[in-house]
């Protein structure tokens, strides 16, 4: 069985889930005080924030525990949970009351956040959910700017980060395609080697793609040509960190992207690297009935040449 | 070198000794928080009528009137200043009334030509229309203030007790007659509020972002006024590069307590990023996070200032200031003193104490609800009880009309109440329009081109508001709103297009609905037509789709034609 859950892979982000589960704030925290990488500890968050009924414990835990952790957990959480509530339809689609619910929850997450960057300006996950909360508030796109300026100051080529300012900077958040791909390029040109910050640039081309409907910028030599130099700077490079948690992100974004360039070749060691955990928001861009069954029929096609 | 305190004709002075030429001034306890809306700008017309007859000189002498003092002061030789200042007191005891109206006009256009700071607004929605909020507000009493307004003006505030008079110079001179009435000493009006929560923001008119915060006056506040200057700076201009202007500044409120406002301008485009980044500035400070050497700075030009001889002299107005509202007179070491101990953690507590109660202003249509920011208040608590008058410009607006005051309603929104007792300034256009500001700086217009209050009524409104009204000069015609007339010229000129272009349409979908109509008739008519055997058109399934879909072109646009007719008779 294929398993699209980001946790399946990592035991100890399994553990991880189930501390929260069980209220374990302890358990909870060590987890957190072992990740050293902000890419690793942006990820475990992203697990602790989609644990549903979590906010209770989380809010608690907030409250009490010194530190920012718990705070910024709990923001997350409020953010996901705001998320589900206004579901990814299209904004004509959803209610009044849902984009009500939507802003309450982010505007308390805000008001969370600003305080932990305040007192740690090197936080990463904080200041990745703070670009988050722009897109959904509407915050402005000099305003997420600024966000991942102030984050970059302190920690440079956070993944999540830069994936949130392609999001915002595309047409549907009022940006354009030129700024998005202004800032991939950005992304890609600063990288250091091995880094997760190529990706930012494949990200824009999925949305490009994904908006156009046909896979004319596949065939664009310079994309083509972006893609591979993208590839060999972040997961083809020996300084590349393949036991990080985004290494499987990676992999799975390459593997799409040379999937849909129908370059079977350079997609085959991605897919097997991801394996039985691939899938994900960008391959349900590809078959809008079902994400998980599009990247299986791939997988099986490519490796199988 | 210290200031001396005595007193001259019984009026309270501080003397520094000066070798430069003399300065000497009169400074009162009275400004603009002391007037009401009604009456805004007696105090610079008092102002401005006391120094007529002291223009000729060629020594410097001014006046200028501030939220809790006005200051008439002088530099020159000693027989200048004994004939300036025993001549503001002679003028004081009987005001050349003679130039009353030209004052008026002079003064009318002094406030043409001014144009408020980025900051003015704030003290407007976090005051209202009373004490500290009324410097935010235009002279409007100017027009109804007359002679007698002015003595008792004059008698209530220019007296002997309300008064202090500072000179440096080698003595203070002892031909000085400060021939002022005797009176009382005034207190401070104490603070009005418009806000319900704090910390509240408003949204500006502009793309810069405001803010202010009412802190306990000290070496303390000055300072964080200080420190936060430098990190706005640095965050908005320096680092983040959205800002040209990022100043802080302090002032004293009279009271014991200090206001800092901070005001922030936004490069083209950029405003969204200024408010970001405001915000995380003003968290910065809510997390305790002050830089030493932000503090060592601030701490380092303020010693600056207090050094050099003339640093007593350049005290000496805001030392009578202090004087007339009761603070305690510090010397400079006492000061000195009190700025070495500063420390971060003794600017913390003031922080908090600013953020609390702070007021931010967000460029203009910014929320900032966000941050942890409660709105100010746009609409009143309750509804105003009365009878309502439909708006004949829009059927969702109506005009209450009470006993105890007027209302503004408007469906799906919250009221907007005036009582009488409340209204702070009604102007009174010679058309019958009436323009009221409340206390809380909520405003409501009375139209009765808009609103069909009969006359009987109105009149009862005048009578309630006849203390608060001011006159105004009549409005040209196109100022005065009319029920039909469209809310803006973009408006106007708009909706004919609009209408135009139904027209055009309406009338083609009908003439193409006939031609339908025609041709599937004819067809029809052929098809039934089996005269001729030769020529006879079968009534087959081809020739029954053809009449479906003729029939059917002849319904649909002769629907989308009386559509497009009836809307646009709609307004």
């Amino acid at each position: 069985m294929t398993d699209f859950d980001p946790a399946a892979p990592f035991e100890e982000l399994r553990e991880l889930r189930q501390a929260v589960g069980r209220r374990d704030w302890p358990a909870v925290a060590a987890r957190f005080a072992a990740l050293t990488d902000p890419n690793d500890h942006e990820y475990a968050a992203g697990i602790v924030a989609g644990v549903a009924g979590s906010e209770d414990f989380l809010a608690a835990c907030a409250e009490r525990e010194p530190g920012t952790l718990a705070r910024t957990l709990y923001a997350g959480r409020l953010i996901s949970a705001g998320w589900e509530v206004r579901s990814s339809a299209r904004a004509k689609n959803v209610s009044r009351e849902q984009f009500a619910t939507f802003h309450d929850h982010l505007r308390r997450a805000e008001r969370i956040l600003v305080g932990v960057t305040a007192e740690e300006p090197a936080n990463a996950t904080a200041w990745t959910s703070r670009i988050r909360v722009n897109r959904g508030l509407q915050l402005g796109q000099n305003e997420a700017r600024r966000r991942y300026d102030r984050l970059s100051r302190h920690v440079p080529h956070v993944y999540a980060a830069q994936a949130g300012i392609v999001q915002q900077f595309c047409p549907k958040w009022s940006g354009s395609f030129e700024k998005a791909r202004a800032f991939g390029l950005e992304c890609l040109r600063a990288a250091p080697d091995g880094s997760l910050a190529p990706l930012a640039l494949l990200e824009v081309y999925v949305e490009i793609c994904f908006e156009e409907g046909n896979g004319k910028v596949w065939k664009l030599p310079e994309t083509r040509a972006e893609v591979y130099e993208a590839a060999d700077r972040s997961v083809r490079h020996p300084a590349f960190r393949a036991d990080g948690y985004r290494a499987l992100t990676a992999h799975n974004l390459f593997a799409l992207v040379f999937w849909v360039m129908g370059d079977r070749a350079a997609a085959r060691p991605h897919f097997e690297f991801v394996g039985e955990h691939g899938g994900g928001d960008l391959w349900n861009y590809f078959s809008p009935t079902d994400g998980r069954s599009l990247y299986l029929s791939a997988r099986k096609a490519v490796v199988k040449s | 070198m210290t200031i001396e305190q005595t007193d001259v004709d019984g009026v309270p002075a501080l003397f520094a000794r000066h070798d430069g030429p003399m300065i000497a001034g009169l400074t009162f306890r009275v400004g603009q928080a002391d007037e009401t809306l009604a009456y805004r700008g007696i105090t610079h017309l008092l102002e401005h009528l006391v120094l007529h007859g002291h223009g000729l000189t060629d020594y410097h002498y001014n006046g200028s009137t501030g939220a809790v003092t006005t200051v008439l002061h002088m530099q020159g030789g000693e027989d200048d200043i004994v004939a300036f200042l025993n001549g503001v007191c002679a003028s004081l005891q009987a005001l050349p009334l003679h130039r009353l109206e030209t004052e008026r006009q002079v003064l009318a256009a002094e406030e043409s030509g001014r144009s408020g700071g980025p900051a003015e607004s704030l003290a407007l929605w976090r005051y209202g229309a009373r004490t500290y909020g009324l410097p935010a507000y235009h002279e409007m009493g100017l027009p109804r203030i007359t002679g007698e307004d002015l003595k008792r003006w004059a008698a209530a505030w220019f007296t002997r007790q309300n008064a202090v008079l500072w000179v440096a110079g080698e003595r203070i001179p002892p031909a000085l007659k400060l021939a002022l009435p005797d009176g009382a000493r005034r207190p401070v009006p104490a603070p009005t509020s418009a806000l319900r929560a704090t910390p509240a923001y408003f949204s500006g008119d502009g793309t810069h972002v405001a803010y202010d915060g009412v802190v306990r006056r000290g070496p303390a506040a000055s300072a964080l006024a200080g420190v936060l200057e430098r990190e706005l700076y640095r965050s908005l201009r320096q680092e983040d590069g959205n800002s040209y202007t990022a100043a802080t500044n302090y002032e004293p409120r009279g009271d014991g307590m200090a206001v800092i406002t901070a005001v922030a301008d936004s490069v083209p485009g950029k405003h969204d990023a200024v408010l970001g980044g405001f915000v995380d500035v003003l968290a910065k400070l809510r997390a305790g996070r002050i830089e030493p050497g932000d503090l060592d700075a601030v701490k380092a030009k303020a010693e600056d200032g207090l050094r050099g001889p003339l640093a007593e002299v350049g005290r000496l107005p805001s030392r009578a200031m202090d004087l007339l509202t009761g603070a305690p007179l510090r010397t400079l070491e006492e000061i000195r003193a009190e700025l070495q101990a500063l420390t971060v953690d003794s600017l913390l507590p003031v922080a908090r104490e600013m953020l609390d109660g702070g007021l931010l202003c967000t460029p203009s249509g910014h929320d900032a609800e966000w941050a942890g920011f409660a709105p100010a208040p746009v609409a009143s608590e309750r509804p105003i009880p009365g009878h309502p008058f439909r708006s004949r410009r829009d059927g969702k607006v109506s005009l209450v009309v009470g006993p105890t005051g007027i209302g503004l309603e408007r469906e799906g929104r919250a009221p907007i109440a005036i009582p009488f007792a409340e209204c702070a300034v009604s102007l009174a256009y010679p058309d019958g329009g009436r323009s009221l500001i409340g206390f809380d700086s909520l405003s409501i217009r009375v139209e009765p081109t808009i609103y069909p209050v009969p006359p009987d009524l109105l009149a009862r409104i005048d009578a309630a508001l006849a203390p608060v009204t001011v006159p105004q000069p009549p409005r040209a015609p196109e100022q005065i709103p009319r029920p039909e007339a469209p809310a803006g010229p973009s408006h106007g000129s708009s909706k004919p297009a609009r209408s135009t272009g139904r027209l055009v349409g309406a009338v083609i979908a009908l003439v193409l609905a006939v031609v339908a109509l025609c041709c599937t008739g004819g067809f029809s008519a052929l098809v039934a037509d089996n005269s001729d055997p030769q020529n006879d058109i079968k009534l087959d399934s081809i020739s029954i789709m053809l009449m479906v879909f003729g029939y059917g072109a002849f319904l649909v646009l002769g629907i989308l034609g009386v559509v497009l007719l009836r809307r646009r008779d709609r307004k």
